[in-house]
């Protein structure tokens, strides 16, 4: 309500640029943030002690942080948070990169090349459908039980935004751009390199983003079902919690995951608004 | 003051066509308080009126040291530069934003809160999209709490007003631009504003729709005549509609002078007459030589 | 049919034929063992095992336990999602409380939250609903907040000078004008939730497609996976598809199609 009103009381368009206005100043936010993520840490805590609630029913936040502290220096299975925490982000870049080599290529062709277009988009129908995790058997029968499996659901699940947002990028770029640059003198290879790719770069970047936030989704159910074997990865040390009838290991580990992920996403947007800036 | 908005509208229909209530205009806006009764008029008076934005650091004035009148039922067009903080000025008067420094007045009371006694219409419509030609008319008298039977026979005056008699069950996006700005006309007048505020209505309309929707406009604000601040960067039709106008300084936004249109145009004023004919009067001619002479001065300096 | 959709359906025919041509020859010519790749007679022959009862579960229970499963998470999710994405978006002090809360939920994948999903809810219908929740949640949320900022400025500038009062403006403007967004949000919340029926037939399960594809996994029956596969992926397609019949029915005023 509040919000609402600072908003509609906003200057108009011909007025100041009140982009900045909006938000608070960096440290006063940051001290905001802080204030509630430290409340709500309490609150958990204040429950589980108030309630008397059993450890391994819901474990305090000083438990679950105390299991992750000693794991970043006592290892588990094959080692600390640290070889568990890489052994995901190996997995989740290969299949990435897979995804990336796979998709953007294909992507181009089909916005490019009319018959791949009509080739591909029923196959990639056909597909699409399927969620990653389903994959998971055939990605074991198909590469054994271990970090190629894992990184190929992790592939099934960046692939479609990649290819999907190069193929819509480099299609929406402004015909009339290609027709200004042919009538410039351009040909098709400059077209694709100065026009096309350019053009299509902000939806690109936003394919890789999701793309990737899909792998990540995607890493823990690679290692759940496809990481038999394994002793490393975020996807182990949940699986040891539960096995172990570990909580603060179980809830340890997913902070874990989901610090990651945003830390992920942040930098990703960051790369992301940089290649918008010029679209305003 | 909402509330007195509404009554005037029930008046209205009980006893007199949508133009009789314009009658108010003249003899001032009478509302009920208690027993007694008071005398209200429908002048804008702008008093020193500073706005400042905060932006990266810097802070921008977007209107400097404001001042003006409109009287009562008064067409003012005001134009100037883009930036020139005009949009600022009508979304003041509406009680959307406050002034930094200053007043703003409406029939002597500060503006606070935006409300029907106020009416804006904006250039890209605002129609609510979800809602048909009669819904949108409708919304501002429902919530405002008037009986059906009394809205209903307000909204066919208006639809057959605007000339859309068969559209009512139409959405927005199944009218034409001129179609559309003229539903958003009709649900500000049905609310039977104190002022109108019109922020570049026409300015999305190719240069035909926007002709007709001139005269239209003065048809229908003729039958009512709430004051108008209009809001325009064509000096054509700021020459072709005001009573007079302000041309504004650029950023900060500052009076730089002020025209008497109705002093040239005459008692009974040429936006009475078809537009085709007002444009090749010499004395237009002249006016609008004129006034486009101080907007490029203004602009010239801004580059 | 105009060239321009004949030449699409000559090359969609060619490409998908493709596919079953090279499926038919690989598995043919004896080149890729049935369990890398099952022969199409193989899968059929997987389809009538399960439609006769697979492990003794008849074909229909299948059917009955994933779409529980998923109704009930898709649907507590809605009633969940929708009024906090909406109430976060409109004030402003609770998005500041539940937005940090909501980040550090959000990227964790559902299938991690098996362990505590059967910790705090068992291994029956609730825990593997709750598996479905978290997914769908996420999606709700997030189109529902997303719908009611983006509520275009003018329209609620047009509202509050036409008198509207708070409430009116949150449910006569705000709601209205994010309906379709907010539309989109449960549309793919549903793709979501079926997506996940798998993750969440992990926990303890007796029936479902992603039993049989765990199971068919398990006993190295890759045509039994396939079938599972090959049914969660039409079911979510026709999901999908009777989704947008029904959006575009609710929203008529929206212009013509996304």
């Amino acid at each position: 309500m509040t919000d609402i009103h600072a908003t509609a009381g906003a200057p108009p368009v011909d007025a100041a640029d009140d982009a900045s206005r909006r938000m608070p100043m960096p440290s006063a936010r940051t001290l905001l943030v802080t204030a509630v993520i430290l409340g709500w840490l309490g609150l958990w805590w204040a429950a589980v002690v108030h309630l008397d609630v059993s450890k391994d029913f819901l474990p305090t936040p000083y438990e679950v942080a105390h299991r992750i502290l000693v794991l970043a220096y006592e290892p588990l299975g094959a080692g600390t948070l640290w070889t568990h925490a890489a052994a995901s982000l190996v997995r989740l870049l290969s299949g990435f990169a897979a995804a990336v080599a796979v998709g953007m290529p294909l992507g181009l062709l089909m916005a490019l090349i009319r018959p791949v277009n009509h080739m591909v988009t029923p196959l990639f129908e056909l597909f699409r459908y399927i969620p990653p995790i389903a994959w998971a058997p055939f990605a074991i029968f198909w590469f054994g039980a271990g970090n190629n499996a894992q990184a190929y659901v992790i592939f099934t699940a960046a692939f479609p935004p990649i290819l999907i947002n190069t193929f819509r990028g480099v299609e929406l770029v402004d015909k009339r751009l290609i027709d200004a640059a042919r009538t410039l003198g351009a040909r098709a290879h400059t077209i694709i390199a100065e026009v096309a790719l350019p053009g299509a770069l902000p939806y690109v970047m936003t394919g890789l983003r999701i793309g990737l936030a899909g792998g990540w989704m995607a890493l823990i159910a690679a290692e759940i079902v496809a990481g038999t074997g394994s002793r490393d990865g975020l996807g182990y040390l949940i699986l040891q919690g539960q096995q172990s009838l570990a909580a603060d290991l179980t809830i340890g580990a997913m902070v874990l995951i989901g610090i990651i992920g945003t830390l992920i996403d942040i930098v990703l947007q960051r790369v992301e608004a940089r290649t918008q800036s010029w679209r305003h | 003051m909402m509330r007195a908005a509404a009554d005037c509208g029930h008046a209205a229909v009980d006893l007199q066509p949508p133009g009789d209530c314009g009658a108010r205009a003249v003899a001032g806006f009478r509302v009920a308080l208690g027993s007694r009764s008071i005398v209200m008029t429908n002048d804008l008076e702008y008093e020193n009126v500073v706005m400042e934005f905060r932006g990266r650091g810097a802070t921008v004035r977007a209107l400097d040291t404001f001042n003006f009148h409109v009287a009562e039922s008064e067409f003012v067009v005001v134009v100037g530069p883009s930036g020139c903080g005009k949009s600022t000025l009508l979304h003041m008067t509406a009680g959307l934003m406050h002034p930094t420094a200053g007043r703003v007045m409406l029939g002597g009371s500060i503006i606070t809160d935006p409300g029907p006694d106020k009416a804006i219409v904006f250039q890209n419509f605002s129609l609510f999209p979800w809602k048909s030609v009669r819904s949108n008319i409708d919304f501002g008298l429902r919530i405002n709490g008037m009986p059906p039977a009394e809205r209903n026979e307000l909204i066919d005056r208006y639809i057959k007003l605007i000339g859309l008699d068969g559209f009512e069950n139409h959405y927005p996006r199944q009218l034409s631009g001129g179609m559309q700005q003229r539903v958003a006309i009709a649900r500000s007048f049905v609310m039977r504003p104190r002022v109108l505020l019109m922020d570049e209505p026409f300015a999305a309309l190719d240069a035909q729709n926007r002709q007709l929707m001139q005269e239209e406009l003065v048809r229908i604000w003729s039958a009512q005549r709430p004051t108008v601040m209009f809001i325009t960067h064509s000096v054509e039709e700021a020459v072709f509609l005001a009573d007079r106008i302000v041309v504004i300084s650029r950023r900060p936004g500052r009076v730089k002078k002020v025209l008497d249109v109705t002093a040239v145009a005459g008692a009974s004023h040429w936006r009475m007459d078809p537009f085709e004919d007002v444009i090749r009067r010499p004395d237009f001619q002249e006016l609008r030589a004129e006034i486009w002479g101080l907007v490029k001065s203004e602009i010239q300096l801004r580059s | 049919m105009g060239r321009q959709q004949l030449q699409r359906t000559f090359y969609g025919l060619v490409s998908i034929g493709g596919i079953i041509a090279l499926w038919v020859y690989l598995t043919g010519s004896g080149r890729v063992t049935p369990i890398i790749l099952p022969p199409p007679a193989d899968v059929l022959e997987g389809a009538i095992d399960i439609y006769r009862g697979y492990l003794s579960v008849p074909w229909y229970e299948h059917f009955r336990a994933s779409l529980v499963v998923m109704l009930t998470g898709y649907f507590s999710a809605i009633a969940v999602g929708v009024p906090i994405g909406v109430a976060i978006a409109w004030w402003r002090p609770l998005e500041v409380v539940l937005s940090p809360l909501l980040a550090v939920l959000r990227p964790i994948p559902p299938p991690a939250w098996i362990p505590l999903a059967i910790l705090w809810f068992g291994i029956g219908l609730a825990g593997k609903a709750f598996i479905v929740f978290v997914a769908a949640v996420v999606p709700c949320i997030m189109n529902s907040y997303l719908a009611i900022k983006e509520t275009p400025q003018e329209l609620l500038v047009s509202a509050r000078t036409l008198g509207a009062s708070q409430r009116t403006l949150l449910f006569e403007v705000a709601l209205p004008s994010g309906l379709p967004a907010i539309m989109t949000g449960l549309r793919i919340a549903l793709g979501t939730s079926w997506a996940t029926i798998v993750a969440a037939e992990l926990v303890v399960s007796l029936a479902g497609f992603g039993f049989l594809i765990m199971n068919g996994y398990r006993n190295l029956e890759s045509q039994i996976v396939m079938v599972g596969m090959i049914a969660v992926a039409v079911i979510g397609f026709l999901m999908n598809w009777a989704f947008l019949l029904i959006e575009r029915r609710l929203v008529p005023w929206r212009e013509t199609d996304d």
